[in-house]
């Protein structure tokens, strides 16, 4: 059964469509991609199922329950936490409490102490910083803590919004490996990417969103060799 | 001046300033989660006052509808002043509830909620007129029991004179501003309270209910509101249910001062303005309220973004 499933799903903000009868779905263990031009609706997509924004059409359905008309807090108890685009890191608190923060809904003190020891070892640069205020972290180093604070929440499912939106190129392939990693390790990921090439060499499966609706979808390696897809996407 | 008179009017001034301070940082915390002044501040101030006097008196009004209207009980004044609070604490709820979700879930220009508080606040002072009348309410001497009304330090000649319940003031609002700096600065209440004010959306991410903290929020100004109505009251007299008015001015003048949204800056604010006040002689007393303009304006045109305000300020 399909942990994340989304029917016929349209978004709106006010007069514009920004996604249309869009319909996916994400099974448990595997790690999806959605690629797609700039303003696509991949964003808008991951703001309807983390509840940011209101569905107009449609259902989301996550591990058999409804959640269309969810609030945004009651979705991430369920098990599904963001990393959303331009990292959105507190930028005013501290790098342990943005961590401690990303644990809001969990109440397991000692549990929580030793996830943080493990995002530190994820990420020993942040481990360093801890201290820190946020803002004062680099790109790549925010992107890090966005990452680490979403899985604070332990969450089942794991949405990545552009993960490697300007950063380094080196940095861009530590943190898919962390990516793989995380997957390895049980967490189930909807990756929202730009870099389509190196997000479909590191998916199971592929959507492909033109204006707010899929064009394309199957095995990320099949698409990757699919003139089509090739053409309009990984031309480099 | 002499030193003594300095030390007289220093020790007014950081004692009303105390609750200047208190008062003002119920403006600042719905700020810094909302972007927006809450008019109905200097309403739940006024009403804190009454709150706190009916029940330390155990009598609800000696004018208006209740005039005469006996409680059944009445409490000792730490405690009347505790409940009092609390209660203030809850109409700033419903202030919330009324005048600010609805216009907030429809999406509505925050101005449009400044001009709700602002009806929210005429609807609270009215109705307080009619119901405890618009005389002037002063509590009782000996609300506090059997403690002496006021020290007298001698300096030869010169006496320095504290009342008692000055002191009172003073302490209340630095255990209240200690207990509040713990809250915000190192709960996992405060921490998420923080979060919220930064950015509500990735707060909610972090499954934290914004709606919630929003309450949370408008509960710790009402109780701070009321708690400096009551303090206010306490030492000067409730002078009629419009009495809130000038110290809700006061208060944004605190704010203003201190850097909107700036919880240091409203302490600092809300000193400096008491001081200011205090040092005013008392031949022009009548322009105290001048003279603590005066001094904003003053503030202002060296610091436009306030004492301790960051020079951008992002939220309107
Ligand atoms: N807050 C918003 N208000 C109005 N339109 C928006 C907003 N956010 C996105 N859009 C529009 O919705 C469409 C999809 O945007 P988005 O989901 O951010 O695309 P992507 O993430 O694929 O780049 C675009 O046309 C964009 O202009
Ligand atoms: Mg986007």
């Amino acid at each position: 059964m399909a942990l994340l499933e989304l029917e016929n799903l349209t978004v709106s903000y006010e007069a514009i469509q920004a996604v249309r009868n869009l319909s996916l779905e994400v099974r448990e263990g595997e790690i999806v991609t959605l690629i797609g031009a700039n303003g696509a609706g991949k964003s808008t997509t991951l703001r309807a199922v983390s509840r940011l924004l209101k569905v107009q059409t449609g259902r989301i359905r996550f591990d058999g329950c409804d959640i269309t008309g969810h609030a945004p807090d009651a979705v991430v108890r369920l098990g599904i936490a963001q990393s959303p685009e331009g990292r959105q890191v507190l930028a005013l608190q501290t790098v342990q409490d943005n961590l401690e923060l990303g644990a809001y809904v969990r109440h397991d003190h000692v549990a929580i102490k030793e996830d943080i020891a493990r995002m530190y070892r994820l990420f020993p640069r942040l481990e360093e910083r801890r201290e820190q205020s946020a803002g004062t972290l680099s790109g790549g180093e925010q992107q890090m803590l966005a990452i680490a604070r979403a899985l604070m929440s332990r969450p089942r499912l794991l949405l990545l919004d552009e993960p490697s939106l300007g950063l380094a190129p080196l940095i861009v392939l530590e943190i898919f490996s962390i990516i793989r990693d995380l997957n390895a390790g049980g967490t189930t990921i909807l990756l929202v990417e730009q870099n389509a090439k190196l997000a479909m060499q590191h998916s199971h499966r592929t959507y492909v969103l033109e204006a707010g609706q899929i064009t394309f979808s199957g095995l990320s390696q099949e698409l990757l060799s699919d003139e089509r897809v090739l053409r309009a996407y990984l031309g480099d | 001046m002499t030193a003594v008179q300095f030390l007289q009017n220093f020790l007014n001034g950081i004692s009303i300033g105390s609750v200047y301070a208190i008062f003002a940082l119920g403006y600042t915390l719905v700020f810094s989660i909302l972007g927006i002044i809450n008019f109905a501040h200097g309403a739940v101030f006024t009403l804190g006052a009454y709150l706190t006097y009916s029940l330390a008196v155990g009598q609800f009004g000696i004018g208006g509808l209740f005039a005469d209207l006996q409680l059944p009980f009445h409490f000792s004044f730490p405690f009347a002043l505790l409940t009092g609070s609390i209660l203030s604490g809850f109409a700033g709820v419903l202030v919330e509830r009324c005048a600010f979700r609805p216009l907030r879930k429809r999406g509505a220009d925050p101005l449009l909620a400044l001009v709700s508080s602002l009806g929210v606040a005429l609807v609270t002072v009215n109705v307080l007129q009619y119901l405890v009348g618009s005389e002037i309410y002063s509590f009782p001497s000996d609300v506090y029991g059997d403690i002496r009304p006021a020290f007298v330090l001698h300096f030869g000649e010169k006496l320095v004179v504290i009342r008692t319940v000055q002191i009172i003031i003073f302490s209340v609002c630095m255990v209240v501003l200690a207990l509040l700096g713990y809250l915000i600065g190192w709960t996992r209440i405060g921490k998420a309270l923080r979060a919220v004010a930064e950015n509500a959306a990735t707060a909610s991410l972090l499954g934290i209910n914004v709606d919630r903290f929003i309450l949370y929020t408008f509960f710790l100004s009402g109780f701070l509101g009321g708690l400096a109505g009551s303090l206010v009251g306490t030492s000067f007299g409730i002078a009629g249910p419009y009495f809130g008015v000038s110290y809700g001015l006061k208060g944004l003048a605190v704010i203003v001062m201190g850097g909107l949204g700036s919880i240091p800056g409203a302490v600092l604010g809300g000193m400096v303005i008491g001081l200011a006040e205090a040092f005013v002689p008392s031949e022009y007393s009548a322009y105290k309220e001048a003279v603590a303009f005066a001094f904003l304006f003053a503030a202002l045109l060296i610091r436009p973004q306030g004492l301790l305000g960051r020079s951008h300020i992002q939220k309107v």
